[in-house]
C-alpha cells in the first residue's frame, strides 16, 4: 500500500455477524410464543383514563338546564393560550351570563386553569380524548355544543390527597 | 391651609415636608405611601366613618385616623406596623360579614377597593358564621343601580350629593347592622352629576345601568381623553374593549374637573363607536361617488379647491390641529371659516365653582374662535357664487333639504372630509373619510382657554385617516412647501402662528394642558373681512 494503512486483525468470534443474528431471532420466536401485553384493541378495548386527564372541555349545568357559567371572565383572563372568547349579557332576571362562550380547541393546550380558576365550577377540562371533525371550524366549540358533552370531567386533584403527596 | 409653614413628618421611615393642616393621609401620599381608606375622598369632606385609615402614631396612644388627623412637627407614622396591620385586618372583617362574596358577577370586580385591601391585608377566611344581611336591588334612577348588599356604608355618595352636588337625595337609612343608603321619599338620582356616585363608590354597591354586565375591568383599554361633549373640556378616561368603547370615566385634573364628569358627557360616547363610518376616500365618477385610493383622492380634491375662493364649514368639535390647517388652506386660497355648535340646557355642579355642562356642547368652540372661525346659525349663508364649499366632519344635522340644494347649486366644489357621509354630501366632489377624536390624538381648546391632550384610544376604521394627517396631505397638494403630517409638528406651526398659543409645545402641554395667554386676541381670517 502507498501509505502506511494498519489493518487490525479482526478475530472471527469477534465480528461474526451469525452470533447477532441468533440472538435477534431468538427474541423474535420468544414474542411470538410469549407476546408483550403492550397493543390494546381499541375500539373494543380502551384503557381507562386517570381521573386527572385534561381532555376537551365541557360546560357543566344547573338543574334547571342552564350554563352554570355566570360570565365573570375569569378563564379567558387566565387561560395562557388566550382560547377562550366570552362576552358577558344580562338576562331577563337582570342575571348575568354568557352571551358568547366560546374555546377555540386547537389553540386550548389543555392546562386546566380556566377550570382551576372557576369560581361557580363551571367549566371543566374533560376525561375525554376521542375528538374529530369534519371540519376545522368545529373545533371552536360555542356553549351549545360545551354544555352537550356528557363525558366526565377532570378531578383536578384528588379528595383525598389533596396536596398530591 | 396656613400658607407657608411647613412640617416636617416620618411617614414609614420616608421623611416629608408638607403644608400645615395636611392630613396624615395626604402627607402619606406625598411620601409615596397609600394608606388604605374607604370613605375618603380628595374631592369630598373627610366623614372618618370607615375606620380603615387608622395608623400607628409613635408615642400616641391611640392609632389615629389618618384621613381625619392633621400631621404635627416631628411625628412618626407607621402605616404597616402590626397594630395598625390587625386593626385594618379587624376593620375588614366586619365589613365583609355582610359583603356578598359575589364578585363573578360584580361590574366593580377588578377595580375594586375592597378587593384590593382584603387581598393585601385581610384574613384568610371569615370567623362569622351566621346568615348574611339580604336586601334586594334597588333602583336609583338615573343611571344608577343600588346593590345595598355590597355597601360598605361610606357615605362617599350621601356626602357628594349633599356637599358637591347641593342636591342631598341620598341619606343614611335605618340604623346599626340595618343601615343601608336610602334615597328620600319621592326623589330621584336625576341631578345631571348623579353619576358620580358610581366612580366614588369604592365597592360595586353603585353600578351604572350603562356599563352593567358590559365588560369586567381587566379587559378594558384605557387611554387619556378629554369629554368631547362640551365647551368644559372634562379630563377623562376613554376606557375601551375590542376596539369599542365601553365607557368614559373623569381623569382627576385640580384645575378642571378635580374628579367629577356628568351624566350627559360620560354617557355621550357611543357616537365614537358609529358603525356608519367612511372607510374609503371617494371621488366623483359620473353621477356617483366611487371609492378611490388617498392620492388620487387628496390631488382630487386639491384641483376641486385650486383657483377658487373656499367657505369652509368646520366643527368646532375638531381638534386645534385640524382647524389650524383648514385656516391655513382659508389663508391659502381666500375665503371664510365658519362653524356652528350644537346647543343644550347649562347644568353646573355647584360644589366646584367654574365646572358646568356648557350650554355649547363640542369640545373646542373656543379654539376655532381663537383660530378665527366665525360662529353662525347659518353656515351656509355667505357662500358665494362659484365658491368652492369645504365641509369639515360637519354633518349639517337640521339644515333644510332647500338650504343644502341651494348652497349645492351655488358652490362650484364640494369637498367633504368627514367621518360619515350624510345625503346631501352625495353630491360632493370629493370626500375624504377621517378618523373621530377617539382615534386620533389633538388638542382641545375648554372654555376657559386651556389647550388640552387628548390620546388615541382605538384605532380607525378602514383607510380613514386622522384629521390631521389627511389635511397635512392636502395642504401639500395645494402647494405648501412646510410638510406637516404629525400632530406634534401641526401644533408648532400653529403656537408660532397664533399669538394666544405662543411658547406652547405640543409635549409641554402633558396631560395637564395649558391656559392661552388672555391678553391676546383672536386671529383674524385672512380673507375672512
Amino acid at each position: 500500500m502507498p501509505i502506511g494503512v494498519k489493518v487490525l486483525a479482526r478475530p472471527i468470534d469477534e465480528v461474526s455477524y451469525v452470533r447477532a443474528a441468533v440472538k435477534g431471532m431468538a427474541l423474535t420466536f420468544k414474542h411470538l410464543i410469549n407476546p408483550h401485553k403492550v397493543t390494546v384493541q381499541y375500539p373494543e378495548h380502551r384503557d381507562p383514563l386517570s381521573p386527572r386527564w385534561r381532555g376537551t372541555h365541557r360546560m357543566l349545568t344547573t338543574e334547571d338546564g342552564t350554563a352554570k357559567c355566570v360570565a365573570c371572565g375569569l378563564c379567558p383572563a387566565v387561560c395562557p393560550a388566550n382560547c377562550i372568547k366570552l362576552v358577558p349579557g344580562e338576562d331577563e332576571n337582570g342575571n348575568r351570563y354568557p352571551l358568547v362562550f366560546e374555546i377555540d380547541e386547537f389553540r386550548c393546550i389543555f392546562c386546566g386553569y380556566c377550570q382551576e380558576v372557576c369560581p361557580e365550577e363551571a367549566i371543566h377540562v374533560g376525561r375525554h380524548y376521542e375528538n374529530s371533525e369534519y371540519s376545522r371550524d368545529g373545533f371552536v366549540y360555542d356553549l351549545e355544543r360545551l354544555m352537550a358533552q356528557t363525558h366526565p370531567v377532570c378531578e383536578m386533584w384528588d379528595p383525598a390527597d389533596p396536596k398530591g403527596e | 391651609m396656613t400658607e407657608g409653614k411647613m412640617i416636617s413628618v416620618t411617614i414609614e421611615g420616608r421623611a416629608v415636608q408638607v403644608p400645615e393642616g395636611t392630613s396624615m393621609l395626604e402627607a402619606a401620599k406625598v411620601a409615596g405611601v397609600l394608606i388604605p381608606h374607604y370613605c375618603y375622598h380628595p374631592g369630598l369632606p373627610v366623614a372618618g366613618v370607615c375606620r380603615m385609615c387608622l395608623v400607628e402614631v409613635e408615642k400616641s396612644a391611640k392609632l389615629a385616623p389618618a384621613c381625619a388627623t392633621s400631621v404635627a412637627e416631628g411625628q412618626v407614622i407607621h402605616v404597616h406596623s402590626d397594630p395598625a396591620r390587625v386593626a385594618r385586618q379587624g376593620v375588614l372583617e366586619m365589613l365583609l360579614i355582610n359583603h356578598p362574596l359575589d364578585c363573578p358577577i360584580c361590574d366593580q370586580s377588578g377595580e375594586c377597593e375592597l378587593q384590593d385591601y382584603t387581598f393585601a391585608e385581610g384574613r384568610k377566611d371569615s370567623r362569622y358564621r351566621e346568615a348574611k344581611r339580604f336586601n334586594p336591588v334597588e333602583d336609583f334612577g338615573g343611571d344608577v343601580v343600588y346593590v345595598p348588599n355590597r355597601c360598605i356604608l361610606c357615605t362617599r355618595c350621601v356626602r357628594f350629593m349633599e356637599d358637591v352636588a347641593h342636591d342631598p337625595v341620598l341619606n343614611v337609612s335605618e340604623r346599626g347592622d340595618r343601615a343601608v343608603i336610602g334615597k328620600f321619599e319621592g326623589q330621584d338620582l336625576t341631578h345631571p352629576w348623579a353619576g358620580n356616585v358610581v366612580e366614588l363608590c369604592p365597592v360595586g354597591a353603585l353600578l351604572s345601568k350603562d356599563f352593567l354586565n358590559k365588560a369586567r375591568s381587566w379587559d378594558l383599554d384605557r387611554s387619556a381623553s378629554i369629554c368631547p361633549n362640551c365647551t368644559q373640556g372634562c379630563n377623562t378616561a376613554l376606557e375601551s374593549r375590542d376596539n369599542v368603547v365601553v365607557r368614559m370615566r373623569p381623569r382627576p385634573n385640580e384645575d378642571v374637573n378635580k374628579y367629577f364628569l356628568c351624566d350627559e358627557g360620560r354617557l355621550n360616547y357611543r357616537w365614537l363607536n358609529r358603525r356608519d363610518r367612511v372607510e374609503f376616500p371617494h371621488i366623483r365618477r359620473g353621477d356617483a361617488l366611487a371609492p378611490a385610493g388617498w392620492d388620487e383622492a387628496v390631488e382630487a380634491a386639491a384641483a376641486a379647491l385650486r383657483g377658487r375662493r373656499v367657505h369652509v364649514v368646520a366643527s368646532p368639535s375638531l381638534s386645534n390641529e385640524v382647524l389650524f390647517q383648514l385656516a391655513q388652506v382659508i389663508a391659502r386660497l381666500g375665503g371664510t371659516g365658519v362653524f356652528r355648535v350644537r346647543q343644550g340646557p347649562e347644568a353646573p355642579l355647584d360644589g366646584v365653582p367654574g365646572l358646568s355642562l356648557r350650554a355649547d356642547r363640542a369640545a373646542n368652540v373656543r379654539g376655532a374662535e381663537l383660530l378665527g372661525f366665525r360662529r353662525t346659525e347659518t353656515p351656509l349663508a355667505g357662500l358665494a357664487n362659484g365658491d368652492a364649499l369645504l365641509v369639515a366632519d360637519e354633518e349639517l344635522a337640521g339644515a333644510d333639504a332647500a338650504s343644502l340644494a341651494a348652497a349645492a347649486a351655488t358652490a362650484a366644489a364640494v369637498v367633504v372630509i368627514g367621518t360619515t357621509l350624510p345625503s346631501w354630501a352625495m353630491r360632493a366632489a370629493v370626500m375624504l373619510p377621517i378618523a373621530n377624536m377617539a382615534e386620533e390624538e389633538g388638542t382641545f381648546t375648554n372654555v376657559e382657554g386651556r389647550v388640552q391632550r387628548y390620546l388615541q384610544a382605538k384605532a380607525a376604521p378602514g383607510l380613514a385617516r386622522p384629521g390631521y394627517a389627511a389635511m397635512g396631505d392636502l395642504l401639500t397638494a395645494l402647494g405648501d412647501q412646510t410638510v406637516n403630517v404629525v400632530p406634534s409638528d401641526v401644533f408648532r406651526a400653529l403656537a408660532a402662528a397664533h399669538a394666544p398659543f405662543g411658547g406652547m409645545t405640543y409635549e409641554g402641554l402633558g396631560l395637564r394642558g395649558a391656559t392661552v395667554s388672555a391678553q391676546a386676541q383672536p386671529a383674524a381670517l385672512a380673507a375672512a373681512t
